[in-house]
């Protein structure tokens, strides 16, 4: 997110090129030229919308040539076959290719294991299948379709004016929603799920209607595309639309400008158009594209993360030496932690698992858990390794979904309910391995919690995550890429994101493991302060003397199974607890 | 046995380490303790070759290895066993345990020291062709300790091993190293669990801000307020 929140100046000079580019018709240059800066508008729009989806969420697609097509021939059968103005057939295609994205989608995104490589693989193949229905049926049939017929109207003052000025509007409305969309809960939802797409459900995250939407707007704008470069070509056919041209060309521009700017695919594209232009005109054409590749490769070794993004955050560097240092920001007042549950009587229970199963192909990892977290409590959650404490955190927070039994939050069934909604409902949890967000900084981690935790005010949501950040010890390293902090500190990050979603349950999963002595002393009073906040909190840990010291009650699991649950001075003199878990040492 | 004089470690910009000197005897067991970011894994890893040292230097039985590779520090007998475990997960329990005898010291006997292995941790025998992802925390734990065993190293180095892991469990664990130790093995440990290193040790150093600001026997570490105060907790 560092690199995507350019200076204000990028989205005006970008706006000013744009206008600029428009007055090139009124210019009476050759039509050549004309074509070639539509040629740069078509990259560019192509480019751009793929990397809506493909580039911030990281689900990469080898089918953007798909809904390219898709549009090319809607475009060119409405307009040939059913006399539908061409003007018109934009906006159709857009909707013919959106909606083939949504059917994909509606059926690939509930698949888990269709994540990362199988996807694109998945989008190869639907560009295969969707060719080949082309090829086969009257909307080609083979000897590919003529527009030549096709009235164009005059909006530039000539054809190929017309066609540039549509090109351009297109690219400028697929920069202009790149950039909307990387600047909204919408794009932080999307880059939460680049880095870790079941950790941003868990936040709160709807991953499954944000990829729909991305999707839908990628695959959209490159129908529209598809619809105007059906009339540039004039004659449109199934091995030249579904080639291998599009799909690959996107994923090179996007990589070279960079997939973590919403500019990066545009200056990538405008690279790639550009070069090919200038090397591969005329007699050396052959030596052209050899020089063109090999330009890349050198591109992509020294700036790996594409153009865009390593040049901004050069000047940015040089920016900030030259600059004096920055007065620390004003920290807000510490907020109360406000639980988002209407509060019930005291004592009532918070949550109440009863009967919970839960199994893995053969192994039965929770027989018939039940417990109750009170209003208020500290409930401690012990047992050996492998007895299914981290297994009950990850189907209470809808990670995993129960076989049986029942799980209420504040009396209401959370069973069956997403992990999204369930985190929408009060109920945050930390990671025994953190699991930050790596491409976002620290700060931006706690933000995307607050965001999804139910706050809506951007100002407000930041100045508590800097509190969250502060609380949890980690002022100095809001600026700082997760993987630069150390364990220690990487579970007090965990702990800071879930405090900013305001969660009326916390759940800890050994926040305290790998801590000196010391060091645990501090955290039993901050989980302490926690507590005295107003949150309830289930914790797993194996430090016995933490656990003693904190929990109101304590809960011991063996093998899936609840062995010994009451006060903790009572429940550790329990022989079969010591048998199972102290061992004779504790005893 | 092992002798670091001086290290300076660091990472980019950031140094880690400064001017660290330790010793492990041969048939010793030393313990690092300090707080959380001191430098104790950047220090076992620079011992293990797997970190560049930037100055100083660090010798293996007399040889100078400061520039020596990871792979050369294991043909040599010196053998990690990481922090969080770092098992090849998604192969088996046995697949794991073949991987740790690539030292060439170690090859020809490798059926003889996976039956060792087995013998030390019958779960582990059970369990031969399970995937070492599927193993619980303190199991993965006793594969990591038999696949470091597997090349019968002179040296040990082990990082955290109780960290995730039940009481009883941990007591598991170190009854094992205090095993591996009697059967003549160097150890140098770092563990958070301070009273339970204390207690194994035969020497301690204190580690702080990548600087040494104490060493001793147990007894004299324990007798020393400030550092009692700081690192070890009312518990010791």
């Amino acid at each position: 997110m560092a690199l995507i929140r350019g200076p204000h100046a990028a989205p005006a000079i970008a706006a000013l090129a744009a206008l600029a580019l428009f007055f090139v018709p009124a210019a009476h240059l050759p039509a050549f030229y004309e074509s070639f800066f539509y040629i740069l508008c078509y990259w560019i729009a192509l480019a751009t919308s793929w990397n809506i989806l493909s580039g911030y969420a990281h689900y990469l697609s080898f089918g953007h040539g798909a809904f390219f097509g898709a549009g090319v021939y809607a475009s060119a059968t409405l307009t040939t076959k059913f006399s539908v103005p061409f003007l018109w057939s934009i906006p159709a295609a857009a909707a013919v290719a959106a909606l083939l994205a949504a059917a994909i989608g509606a059926v690939v995104f509930r698949l888990n294991r269709l994540r990362g490589d199988l996807f694109a693989l998945l989008t190869l193949a639907v560009a295969f299948v969707l060719s080949t229905i082309v090829l086969n049926t009257p909307i080609d049939g083979g000897p590919g379709v003529y527009l030549s017929a096709v009235p164009l109207p005059d909006i530039a003052g000539s054809p190929t004016a017309t066609i540039y000025v549509l090109g351009l509007g297109l690219a400028v409305i697929s920069i202009g929603t790149a950039y909307a969309v990387a600047h909204s809960r919408l794009g932080l939802g999307l880059f939460a799920i680049h880095d870790d797409e079941d950790v941003a459900e868990a936040k709160g995250v709807p991953t499954f209607r944000y990829k729909m939407i991305a999707f839908a707007i990628s695959a959209g704008i490159a129908g529209a595309v598809g619809a105007v470069h059906a009339m540039y070509v004039s004659y449109v056919t199934v091995g030249e639309t579904f080639g291998i041209t599009v799909p690959v060309y996107v994923v090179l521009m996007s990589v070279l400008g960079g997939m973590r700017h919403w500019l990066g695919p545009a200056v990538g594209a405008a690279l790639i158009g550009a070069s090919l232009f200038a090397f591969t005109g005329g007699a050396s054409a052959t030596i052209g594209r050899a020089v063109v590749a090999f330009g890349l490769i050198a591109v992509i070794l020294l700036l790996p993360e594409g153009v865009v993004p390593t040049l901004l955050r050069r000047a940015r560097g040089w920016l900030k030496k030259r600059a004096k240092p920055a007065a620390m920001p004003q920290v807000a007042p510490p907020a109360a932690l406000r639980s988002r549950s209407p509060v019930s009587q005291a004592g009532a229970p918070l949550l109440a698992c009863f009967g919970v199963e839960k199994s893995f192909g053969g192994l039965r990892a929770l027989r018939g858990v039940s417990l109750e977290v009170k209003r208020g409590e500290i409930l401690g959650l012990v047992g050996p390794n492998g007895s299914g404490k981290t297994t009950l955190i990850n189907v209470i927070s809808g990670q995993y979904r129960r076989d049986a039994g029942r799980i209420a939050l504040d009396g209401h069934d959370i069973g069956r309910t997403s992990a999204h909604r369930i985190a929408a409902l009060g109920i945050a949890r930390t990671y025994q391995i953190p699991r930050p967000f790596a491409h976002l900084t620290a700060l931006e981690n706690v933000i995307l919690a607050g965001t999804f935790g139910g706050q809506a005010d951007r100002a407000a949501i930041r100045a508590e995550a800097q509190h969250w950040l502060e609380f949890a010890g980690l002022g100095a390293r809001a600026e700082t890429l997760p993987g630069e902090l150390n364990l220690h500190e990487g579970k007090f990050l965990e702990l800071a994101r879930a405090l900013a979603a305001h969660p009326s349950l916390l759940m800890l999963d050994e926040v305290l493991a790998g801590l000196t002595p010391s060091e645990i002393a501090s955290a039993v009073a901050l989980i302490r302060r926690i507590r005295d906040a107003g949150a309830s909190i289930l914790f797993v840990e194996h430090n016995m003397r933490a656990v003693l010291e904190l929990s109101d009650q304590l809960v011991v699991l063996n093998y899936g199974q609840v062995i010994a649950a009451g006060a903790p001075r009572e429940v550790v003199r329990d022989p079969e607890v010591i048998t199972a878990y102290l061992g004779a040492a504790h005893a | 046995m092992l002798e670091a004089a001086a290290l300076h470690v660091g990472y980019g910009d950031a140094p880690a380490l400064w001017d660290v000197s330790l010793r492990v005897g041969a048939g010793e067991i030393v313990s690092v303790l300090g707080p959380n970011g001191a430098g104790k894994t950047t220090l076992v890893n620079a011992i293990a070759r797997l970190l560049p040292i930037r100055r100083g230097a660090l010798r293996f039985e007399g040889a100078e290895v400061t520039a020596a590779s990871a792979q050369d520090m294991c043909d040599r007998g010196v053998a990690l066993i990481p922090e969080g475990r770092r098992l090849f997960t998604r192969m088996t329990v046995e697949e794991n345990l073949e991987l740790g005898s690539y030292r060439r010291a170690a090859r020809a006997e490798k059926a003889a020291a996976r039956e060792r292995a087995y013998a030390m941790f019958p779960i582990l025998a059970e369990r031969r062709r399970q995937l070492a992802g599927t193993l619980s925390g303190g199991q993965q734990q006793m594969l990591a300790i038999g696949r470091a065993l597997m090349a019968q190293p002179k040296l040990l180095l082990i990082d955290e091993p109780s960290l995730g892991l039940a009481p009883l469990i941990v007591e598991q664990v170190f009854a094992t190293i205090r095993q591996i130790h009697a059967s003549g093995v160097s150890i140098l440990l770092i563990e958070q669990n301070v009273a339970k290193a204390l207690d194994l040790a035969e020497r301690a150093y204190v580690l702080e801000g990548g600087r040494i600001v104490a060493s001793g026997r147990p007894a004299e570490l324990r007798a020393q307020p400030q550092i009692r105060a700081a690192y070890l907790g009312a518990d010791v």
